[in-house]
């Protein structure tokens, strides 16, 4: 054989010889057990951590609302859609029985005309929603820059939730 | 052949004639044999053919029950620490306002997570609606297809997963996802999508969105159990997905989709 | 990160109309323009070499040397641009290890390793082998050194051995040519396989890329050869250069004629995106498009290099239009890459609005990194050029171009 020829197939092997046990040595141990993906990739995925804890477990503590509630037009109203993700409190909560929570675990109050205005702010896309639970009723809608802004007699300035208690709308 | 022909000719195209009826008969006797034994099986899915015996989630949305209140948005952004800016979303609400002179106005303001303000006043509207957007987790994903290292793939229940310590940023998914439901995270560098929660279904719970929805407007079901959810949602309503033409295989089924919705 | 972010909140409010609020970034930047664009210039700078070698074309010799390293300097970058926009650069090697293979990108770098080890690197290796084999004997200290190291120590000049190596050049050449189809075609199907975005998603898009592909090598090598004689204060050979321009003219035609068709059938199919796209060609691209591609990298100097094809004016004029065309050739196909890359990101896949381009600076994503990969070319072929000049090869031919 040439003396190029030789050289130039052992440089070749060499070369791919070397790449060959790179793509070895690199290749996650998990690559390729299920499809071409990192299997644990799927685990770790699940590991995620959780932050909303799901209706279920505020009534443990809160059974007293979630009845006051169930009559309401928010019944299926679950209470993480105001309050906002739940879980540490859940997870934490019962550890303060006698003293206040510290803020890190309390939960939003939503009080503000913005936080109604969210789903009542009158909207065309809102007009023929209607609700399973409750027999054709439409979503309250109004402006909440113009209804009862202020109180009628004192003047003072209205927040929804003076007239219109949350829990039983 | 014409009679006039000579005589060898004659007998030559015979000959050929003959041998060609016996030639053909081969042929079409064995077509006809082996077409007993594989019978043309010209079976098409309505969507795609159903993988594994396991779960199979499929997603459904009714666009009638969508007030916008932009919920789900938020919930989920909170549930995956996704980066509150108003360019990264693993889902989001849209508004689509159709103005009587047929104009088409679509509206997302920070995803829908500040609610909507109506832009049009009612006697223009023709009509106007929310569509509640994430990732169709595809049965024939356009971004699993693309990946270059299979660093994004579907898990054998149909859940489109991001491994994100292993997918280099090079963003070919980003471009190739036609619903454009996945975006680079600013601080990892690398790609992020709706997991569907997959962290949740682990315990048992629902994804973010579908927790939190107020008029229940999502369904998460088993599309390979005939009695599922998802499947009586499917059989009860008029569904469609996103962009039917591209072949996705999209799981994300939308009862009364308008045609607008792109 | 922070600017980055001040950026973004300024293309939000320069958003026309609606676009998936994950679209507001454009994801693929400048480099990606760059990254087509090189692999082009590679593609056709090795293409106008094979004409010599296969089509025995022997008034191309004087740039046959100069086109495949010029080739070769541009391979060695081709792949730079890509790696250095990635989120994380570091997590490159996962192509080869795990390449996906239905993804264009994972093949993508087993056609650049097949097209930058087995036909490049061959072909200028059994070109050189018998010079480096001299030199390294002529040459002292770290040259010979690696004159030595890069004939693979091989010491054989034998009449025979040499003869072994043509034959094997011009085998590798003809293997080249393909391989050079494939690598650009191979880029064009990474844009035109996407079928979420209607202004890639063409069959022809392969097609195109390689044609502007060689269109833009042969443009490079022509400029690099006039001003490379200038530097060298040598005369240039206006044979070669003309029938270069000839080669030039002929396919950017084929090229203008390709891309008029695909505009032509996407204006008469008129599809779903034919609104949002026909916007886009008239808003936001319209300069990159008509005026920089079009007009003065297309029409301007398929007009001039037309004209020589009847009328020939003085060599002076000639010359000094063959340079000022190749460098407009070289900005429009840059532009043509622009067009396709940004353009395809700057319309909302939801087709109801556009977003806007801002490039910063600094940063992976700026100018400047652009730049890096645009200059570092040419250092590397100013080197090779130096370690082994075209001009001083000692071919046995009678033909040979004396310097």
């Amino acid at each position: 054989m040439p003396q190029q020829i030789k050289r130039l197939i052992s440089a070749f092997a060499i070369v791919i010889l070397l790449f060959l046990v790179m793509q070895q040595v690199l290749k996650p141990s998990s690559f390729g057990v299920s499809g071409h993906y990192r299997f644990l990739a799927i685990q770790e995925n699940k590991l995620k951590e959780l932050q909303y804890a799901g209706s279920e477990s505020c009534i443990k503590c809160h059974e007293d609302i979630h009845i006051e509630k169930s009559d309401g037009y928010h019944a299926q109203l679950k209470c993480e859609v105001c309050h906002g993700p739940a879980l540490r409190h859940v997870m934490y909560a019962d550890k303060f029985e006698n003293e206040e929570l510290p803020d890190s675990l309390k939960l939003n109050k939503p009080d503000e005309r913005k936080d109604c205005a969210v789903c009542h702010r009158i909207n065309a896309a809102r007009i023929k929603i209607t609700f399973d639970t409750i027999d054709n009723s439409m979503i309250k809608q109004v402006d909440p820059m113009k209804h009862n802004l202020v109180h009628k007699k004192t003047k003072v300035e209205l927040k929804c939730i003076e007239c219109h208690y949350p829990h039983q709308p | 052949m014409s009679l006039s022909s000579s005589t060898m000719k004659q007998h030559k195209s015979n000959i050929s004639r003959r041998d060609f009826f016996k030639a053909g008969t081969f042929i079409v006797g064995g077509i006809a044999v082996t077409s007993v034994f594989t019978p043309f099986n010209g079976i098409l899915f309505a969507s795609e053919a159903p993988k594994g015996k396991g779960k199979w989630y499929g997603i459904g949305i009714d666009i009638s029950k969508c007030i916008g209140c932009g919920k789900c948005a938020n919930a989920c952004k909170l549930e995956n620490n996704v980066p509150q800016e108003p360019f990264y979303f693993r889902s989001w609400v849209e508004q689509y306002t159709i103005k009587n002179d047929g104009s088409i106005l679509v509206e997302s303001p920070n995803g829908g997570i500040d609610g909507f303000m109506q832009s049009v006043p009612d006697e223009e509207i023709f009509k106007s609606f929310f569509v509640p957007k994430m990732c169709n987790h595809c049965a024939k994903s356009p971004c699993v297809q693309v990946c270059p290292v299979g660093a994004t793939f579907e898990t054998d229940d149909g859940i489109v997963l991001v491994d994100e310590t292993y997918c280099i940023g090079c963003r070919y998914c980003v471009q190739a996802c036609p619903y454009g439901c996945r975006y680079i995270h600013p601080e990892k560098g690398t790609v992020d999508k709706c997991s569907l929660c997959i962290h949740r279904l682990e315990k048992g719970l629902q994804p973010a969105c579908f927790e939190i929805c107020p008029t229940e407007a999502r369904i998460l079901g088993d599309l390979n159990d005939p009695d599922s959810n998802i499947n009586s949602f499917l059989k009860n309503h008029t569904c469609m997905v996103v962009k039917p033409h591209l072949n996705t295989g999209s799981k994300l089924f939308y009862n009364a989709l308008s045609p607008e919705v792109r | 990160m922070e600017n980055h972010l001040q950026d973004l909140h300024e293309v939000l409010s320069k958003v026309q109309g609606y676009v998936y609020p994950n679209e507001i970034e454009l994801n693929w930047s400048i480099l990606i323009v760059l990254y087509p664009y090189i692999t082009g210039l590679v593609a056709g700078a090795f293409i106008l070499a094979s004409l010599e070698r296969i089509f025995k074309l022997h008034i191309l010799k004087p740039t046959y040397g100069l086109a495949l390293l010029t080739a070769l300097s541009f391979m060695l970058v081709a792949t730079m641009p890509l790696v250095s926009h990635l989120g994380k650069p570091l997590r490159a090697y996962e192509i080869m290890v795990t390449p996906h293979l239905s993804s264009a990108m994972a093949i993508f770098g087993f056609v650049y390793l097949w097209y930058l080890m087995v036909v490049l690197l061959l072909e200028i290796w059994f070109d050189y082998r018998r010079d480096m084999v001299i030199w390294a004997n002529e040459t002292k200290g770290i040259k010979r050194f690696l004159y030595k190291a890069l004939s693979l120590w091989t010491t054989d000049i034998s009449p025979k051995a040499v003869a072994l190596d043509k034959k094997l050049g011009y085998i590798v050449t003809v293997i080249g040519v393909p391989s050079a189809f494939l690598l650009h075609g191979y880029v064009g199907f990474i844009f035109g396989s996407i079928k979420a975005n209607p202004w890639w998603s063409t069959v022809l898009m392969p097609v195109i890329f390689l044609f502007s592909a060689i269109v833009s090598g042969i443009a490079l090598v022509m400029l690099i050869y006039i001003l490379l004689s200038k530097i060298r204060k040598q005369k240039i050979d206006m044979a070669c250069l003309d029938l270069i321009a000839r080669y030039l003219f002929y396919i950017l035609l084929i090229d203008f004629v390709l891309e008029g068709l695909d505009q032509i059938h996407r204006i008469y199919e008129a599809e779903e995106s034919f609104e949002v796209l026909h916007m886009l060609v008239f808003g936001k691209l319209f300069y990159t498009m008509f005026i920089l591609q079009g007009l003065l990298g297309t029409i301007v100097p398929l007009l001039t290099l037309g004209t020589f094809q009847f009328v020939q004016p003085k060599e002076k004029i000639r010359k000094a239009v063959y340079l000022v065309t190749s460098a407009l050739i070289l900005i429009g196909v840059f532009f043509m890459r622009w067009n396709v890359v940004i353009g395809g990101q700057l319309f909302s896949k939801s087709f109801y609005g556009y977003t806007s381009f801002k490039i910063g600076m600094i940063g992976t994503e700026g100018y400047l990194m652009a730049a890096v990969w645009i200059i570092v070319p040419f250092i590397i072929l100013s080197f090779l050029l130096w370690l082994l000049p075209p001009w001083k090869k000692k071919d046995e031919d009678a033909d040979i171009q004396e310097v």
